[in-house]
This record gives structure tokens, C-alpha cells and sequence, in this order.
């Protein structure tokens, strides 16, 4: 008798077992990368509670394809090896299908040989690999770099009288692609570059570079670069009496505040559509934007949404792969990506094609200025 | 603190099974990441190649009792060398890592000769600058090393048309130069070379007066460490396929003395030991999340509370695993 009731146990566990899906939901697992500690922390940080309220809002609704997502966050520390130990453990012990990666460029390059062999795709923060043959897995929601400097430049050369200029860029990736575009594009605009200069994220006064900048006949300045820094050249701008323009890149809205009670009509910045919603015309940009503000906001309040909203993108393109795809399957869904065109996302229209892996193709950006405490968006 | 073998007579005692022990454990680490694979091959990958920078850097500071915090410009050189050699000139990576230690060579020996003149908190602060000023060379130098976008496309090691691609191939290749660095180590340990790097940590002026040249050793155990340093740099390179300057920054500086020290200075298999213990804790505390560091930090401080002369001291009385 007592036989029988094991025999009968076991049969039932190993029917339980064998029945797929009978016990819990199959899940389709996204693995994220991310710096949240280390230089890209603020960044990584953003882009991650995006790419979680973009699953949330696609379970809400019943997942993907009936499967529900579920993300997996590994911290790489912002460094290169610490990347390389973390997609390792999400490809072989959490088995992840699909990375959505954050901004840790040298970490995403460095892993990229694994996903590769792997063979499962990731979209990224960061720009995209520089080897080609890791290519053709690599997709990044990130805007080409000559976007941020053009919107500059095209501002400079209709609403001002400024035409020679100075480019300030820290050493990183993206930073060092804007400084080119800056050198190769200003003559497009009639403008002339008199000066380009490097300073450290972690720099505390950057008075040389502004005063040679000033030296050099520059009455506008293109700051390219995260961080402190921004306010730290505005008021050395200050304290050197330097009559010049300050124009920063895409930042965290927070870091404005102060470096406009310096600088105050003097400043302007890059920023993205999520950044500036309340200024966009009715229209598909602004309702996509608009899909993910509103969770946005009750869950983080006014917290500034540009990375958190390419994360959210970076999911919802993603999602819209799997479903062009019809499949799960990693060579399927990367293919998928190569063939999304006129992706509304929150930052751009995306348009991938198998030789083009960063899909947004027009620039989104506008140029804005704080006035009375308020964004005011002015190009 | 330094443990030293007597200086003048290079004892040769039976090997206690005690004293095999971090050995036996080490080996048993190996053997779990090669029959696993995947994510615990990539750890233990990195601590065999953190265990052949900190072997070296044991030679300097556990058995010359020196202190150097900036071996983490050799790794940069032996690294980039390799990986410069083969990503764009397109040498096969034996001759540019052969080339790597060479140039690690020639830079230790050309900043070793001025610098270890100094001693105490003066050559520390010396070799830390050394460390920082090649940092910054490999972020500024962009035509070479790319700055911060680095290196991409470094093959894996190999000789020949043989390449070692394979996690376990490459465990097993690390693995072997971990145990050749350290039968190098226990080696020179026991030599004439050894017993005056002894001396040299017990007394300078003692040694002096035993007539040691205690410039010409320090800056031999100066140079060996560095060419284990650059050896590292280069395994590492290829074992990854990319590089950049923060893998060679100051954090590498502070992982190799946590290791040092967790391990066992002065001992023959406290590198290794520390190396994997310092590599496998963070993991192991990986399912901390946020509280990851908290854990790790407070089994550090355990370790070093309860084992003070490092984890491989603790299987031998006078310290000599």
C-alpha cells in the first residue's frame, strides 16, 4: 500500500513536471547591464527603472506573444571586466533571451564577442560595438552623435551673430564622435572652431580651457560631457567676465537649474522630446511619449525621464520584434529589428535596416533654455 | 607584515598534507568552473589572471617587503602591447605578448632604477604616480590606444593556427601559467636570489652589511613583478578580445592588494588563494543586490580579522604555503 501511494506521488510529480506551463507562466527574460554603481551610475540607474516600467506596463497587458517578461539586473560596476562576469552569468545561469544594456560602452563592446557566440541580440544605451563582425547583433537606441552638435550649430548660425566657437568634450566614446562631427560641421554653418579642449569628468575648474577659449576669439562654447562639470565651466565663464554662449549636451534637467541662475539668457541645452513634453505639438510623438510619462510620473514623480525613456524604448522595440518575428528564438528576433521601420518610440521614429543598427534616423533633439525657472524650448 | 624564510639555508622539509591544502582547494576550484563552465569559467578565469599579477607583486612585497602601487602600469603596458600588436598590426599574440613584457621590461627597469631609491611611504606614493601617469597615457594617447573607446577584435591566445576559444581551453591554459608562476615563485623562494630578497626585507643595512647589493635585488624583484604584471595584462587581453583604460585603473591597484593580503603576503600559494577567494565572494553575494558590498566588505573584514596573515597562512605554523 505504502508503495503504491510512493509510486503514485512520484507519477504525479513527474506528470506535473513534464507538463509545460501547467505549474507557471513560461517567461521571456530580458537581461540588463547596467553601471549602477561607478561613473555611469546616474545614467544606468534612469535607464533601468525604464526598461522595468516598460515590462511592467507590458505584462499589465499580458505580456508578449503570451509570455510575460522578466528582467534580470546585473551591476557591472561601470567596468569593462565587470561586464564581461555579468552577461556571462545572465546568458548561462539565468538564461536570459534578449539584453537591453545600459550606457557602459566599453562594457557592452567587451561582452559583445559573447553574445555573438551566444547568438542573442542586445539593444543598447551606448553606442554600438566597433568591430564589425559583433555588428550585426548589436542595435542601440542612442541617436547619432552628430544630432547634439548640429542643433548647436544650426542655433549659433540662424539666431546669433557668433561665428567663431570652442568645443570643450570630456575623453569619453560618445563625447570624442561629437568633438569630430563638431570639427567636420561647423564650416556647414559658417561657423569656425578656434579652440578644442579635453577636461576630466571630475575636474574642478576648467578657467584654462575657457580663457583660451575666450583668447582664441570664441563667443560660444559647446560643452560636450555628463556631470558637474557643466556648472563648474559656468561659473568659471563667470568669474573670467567671458562674454561667450554656453552650450551644453543632452544632461539630466536637474543639472540645469543652477547653471542658468549663473549663466542665466547665456545657457542653452540639448534635450530630448521626453524632456520638453509640455512644449511638443499634438502628434504621435507626443502620444508616445506620452504612454510612457504617465507611469513615469506617479511611479517617479518629476524625476528627468531622457534615459529612462530610450530604456523604455529599448523594451518596447524589443517587443515589437518578438511579435514581427512571431518567435522567441535569438537569430529571429535580431533579424526582426533589422526590418522595424517607423518605430514611434519616445525619443525619435525608429528605422533599422540590416546596415544600419542605430534607428534613430531624424534628428529629435531641441535646443532649450531655462526662463522664470520654466524649460523653454527656442530651437 | 612580511613572512620570510630563514636567509641562510634554504630548508627542504617534506610537504605536510596540511600545508597542501590551499592547493587542494584551489584545485578543486578549477576543476568545479572547468566541469561547469559558462559564468563560473569566466570568474575563475579572472582570478587565474588576477593570481599571475599578485605572484608578482608578492615577489616585490611579500618576499622584498617593498611597496609598489603602481604595477598596474605594467599590466597597461604588457596589455596594450598585445593588444596593439595584434588588433592593428595584426602580429600573432605570442610575439606581441613576448613583445609586451619586454617593453614592461624596459619601463620597470628605466622608472625602477630612480624610484627604488626611495623607500617607505616615499616609494609608495612614487609607484602610485607611475600607475596614474600610465592611466592617463592610455586615456590620452588616442591614436594608439583608442582612449576610452579601446581596443576591439584582440584574438584569443594561441600559437600558430591552434587558438585556445574555448572557455575550458582557456581555464586550462590559465590554469597551467598559474602553476608555472607559481613553481616560479616557490623556485626563486628557495634560491640565492630568494634568501637575499630575505634579507633585504629583514634589515636593508643588514643586508648591506652582508654584502648584498640591496639596490641591484630591488630592483630585480622590481622587475620580475613587472613582467608577471605585464604577463596578466596580456592574458588578459586576449582571454577578453577587448581592452580599455579602466581595466588597468586604479580599482586593479586595490583588488590585488585585497587579494595580496587575504592571501597571504610572503607566501608561495596566497596569491592564488587570494585570488579566488576575493574573485568568489563578490559573486556569492551577487543575489545581495544592493547589499552586495555590505556582505562582501564584512567577509573581508572577518577574514582578515581571523586570519591576519591570510588565508594560506592559517595551513602553516611559520607561514610557508
Amino acid at each position: 500500500m505504502k508503495q503504491n501511494l510512493i509510486a503514485a506521488v512520484l507519477a504525479a510529480s513527474i506528470a506535473a513536471a513534464g507538463a509545460p506551463g501547467a505549474s507557471a507562466q513560461e517567461l521571456y527574460k530580458i537581461g540588463v547591464s547596467a553601471g549602477l554603481t561607478g561613473y555611469a551610475a546616474t545614467v544606468d540607474r534612469a535607464w533601468r527603472d525604464g526598461v522595468e516600467l516598460a515590462a511592467a506596463a507590458v505584462n499589465a497587458k499580458g505580456g508578449v506573444m503570451g509570455r510575460k517578461i522578466q528582467v534580470i539586473v546585473e551591476d557591472n560596476r561601470s567596468e569593462p571586466q565587470e561586464a564581461v562576469t555579468v552577461y556571462r552569468k545572465m546568458l548561462s545561469s539565468d538564461k536570459v533571451d534578449v539584453f537591453v544594456s545600459g550606457c557602459v560602452s566599453a562594457g557592452n563592446f567587451a561582452a559583445a564577442g559573447l553574445l555573438l557566440r551566444a547568438k542573442v541580440p542586445m539593444m543598447l544605451c551606448s553606442i554600438l560595438p566597433q568591430q564589425a563582425e559583433h555588428l550585426p547583433w548589436a542595435f542601440t537606441t542612442l541617436p547619432p552623435a552628430g544630432f547634439e552638435v548640429d542643433k548647436r550649430l544650426e542655433y549659433l548660425k540662424e539666431k546669433t551673430q557668433v561665428r567663431k566657437i570652442a568645443v570643450l568634450h570630456d575623453p569619453t566614446p560618445y563625447a570624442n564622435l561629437q568633438k569630430g562631427v563638431a570639427e567636420r560641421n561647423a564650416a556647414k554653418y559658417g561657423l569656425e572652431v578656434v579652440s578644442v579642449d579635453q577636461y576630466k569628468q571630475d575636474d574642478a575648474d576648467l578657467s584654462v580651457q575657457i580663457s583660451k577659449a575666450r583668447s582664441a576669439g570664441a563667443g560660444a562654447i559647446l560643452k560636450i560631457g555628463l556631470g558637474g562639470t557643466t556648472l563648474t565651466a559656468a561659473k568659471n565663464i563667470k568669474q573670467l567676465g567671458a562674454d561667450m554662449l554656453l552650450l551644453t549636451s543632452l544632461e539630466d534637467l536637474a543639472v540645469f537649474g543652477p547653471v542658468s541662475e549663473v549663466l542665466g539668457d547665456k545657457f542653452f541645452f540639448v534635450a530630448s522630446p521626453s524632456q520638453v513634453y509640455e512644449a511638443l505639438p499634438e502628434g504621435a510623438l507626443k502620444a508616445g511619449i506620452k504612454a510612457f510619462l504617465d507611469p513615469w510620473r506617479e511611479k517617479f514623480k518629476d524625476r528627468d525621464p531622457n534615459w529612462a525613456s530610450r530604456g523604455w524604448d529599448g523594451v518596447m522595440l524589443t517587443v515589437a520584434a518578438i511579435e514581427k518575428a512571431k518567435s522567441f528564438e535569438g537569430e529571429k528576433v535580431r533579424a526582426a529589428y533589422e526590418e522595424l521601420k517607423g518605430f514611434q518610440g519616445t525619443t525619435g521614429v525608429y528605422n533599422f535596416r540590416p546596415d544600419l543598427h542605430q534607428g534613430i534616423t531624424e534628428n529629435p533633439f531641441v535646443l532649450a533654455t531655462i526662463a522664470a525657472g520654466k524649460v523653454k524650448v527656442v530651437q | 607584515m612580511t613572512i620570510s624564510p630563514a636567509i641562510t639555508s634554504p630548508e627542504r622539509r617534506p610537504p605536510r598534507l596540511v600545508g597542501l591544502l590551499p592547493w587542494l582547494f584551489a584545485v578543486a576550484v578549477v576543476g568545479y568552473a572547468m566541469v561547469v563552465g559558462g559564468y563560473a569559467a569566466t570568474v575563475v578565469s579572472f582570478a587565474l589572471i588576477y593570481a599571475v599579477f599578485v605572484t608578482g607583486l608578492n615577489l616585490f612585497m611579500g618576499f622584498a617587503a617593498q611597496v609598489s602601487f603602481g604595477q598596474n602600469a605594467f599590466a597597461a603596458i604588457g596589455g596594450y602591447g598585445s593588444a596593439v600588436l595584434t588588433a592593428t598590426y595584426g602580429w600573432s599574440p605570442l610575439p606581441a605578448m613576448v613583445l609586451g613584457i619586454a617593453a614592461a621590461l624596459l619601463a620597470a627597469a628605466i622608472v625602477g632604477f630612480p624610484a627604488l631609491r626611495l623607500k617607505g611611504h616615499y616609494l609608495a606614493m612614487g609607484t602610485l604616480a607611475i600607475g596614474l601617469i600610465t592611466y592617463e597615457i592610455t586615456v590620452e594617447w588616442q591614436s594608439v590606444t583608442q582612449g576610452y573607446l579601446g581596443i576591439s577584435g584582440i584574438p584569443p591566445f594561441g600559437i600558430g593556427p591552434y587558438e585556445v576559444t574555448s572557455d575550458r581551453g582557456q581555464l586550462i591554459m590559465l590554469a597551467l601559467v598559474v602553476a608555472a608562476c607559481a613553481f616560479a615563485a616557490a623556485r626563486i623562494r628557495r634560491s640565492r636570489f630568494g634568501r637575499a630578497l630575505s634579507a633585504v626585507a629583514g634589515s636593508e643595512e643588514a643586508a648591506t652589511a652582508l654584502g648584498i647589493d640591496v639596490s641591484r635585488y630591488k630592483l630585480m624583484a622590481f622587475l620580475l613583478s613587472a613582467g608577471f604584471a605585464a604577463l596578466a595584462g596580456s592574458l588578459f587581453v586576449h582571454v577578453v578580445g577587448y581592452v580599455s583604460p579602466e581595466v588597468f585603473g586604479l580599482h586593479m591597484v586595490i583588488v590585488t592588494f585585497t587579494m595580496l593580503y587575504v592571501g597571504g603576503i610572503g607566501t608561495v600559494a596566497g596569491p592564488l588563494v587570494g585570488a579566488l577567494i576575493v574573485s568568489l565572494l563578490p559573486e556569492t553575494f551577487r543575489a545581495f543586490k544592493d547589499y552586495q558590498d555590505l556582505a562582501y566588505g564584512a567577509a573581508l573584514i572577518l577574514l582578515l580579522i581571523y586570519a591576519p596573515r591570510g588565508l594560506a597562512s592559517l595551513f602553516s605554523p611559520r607561514g610557508r604555503s
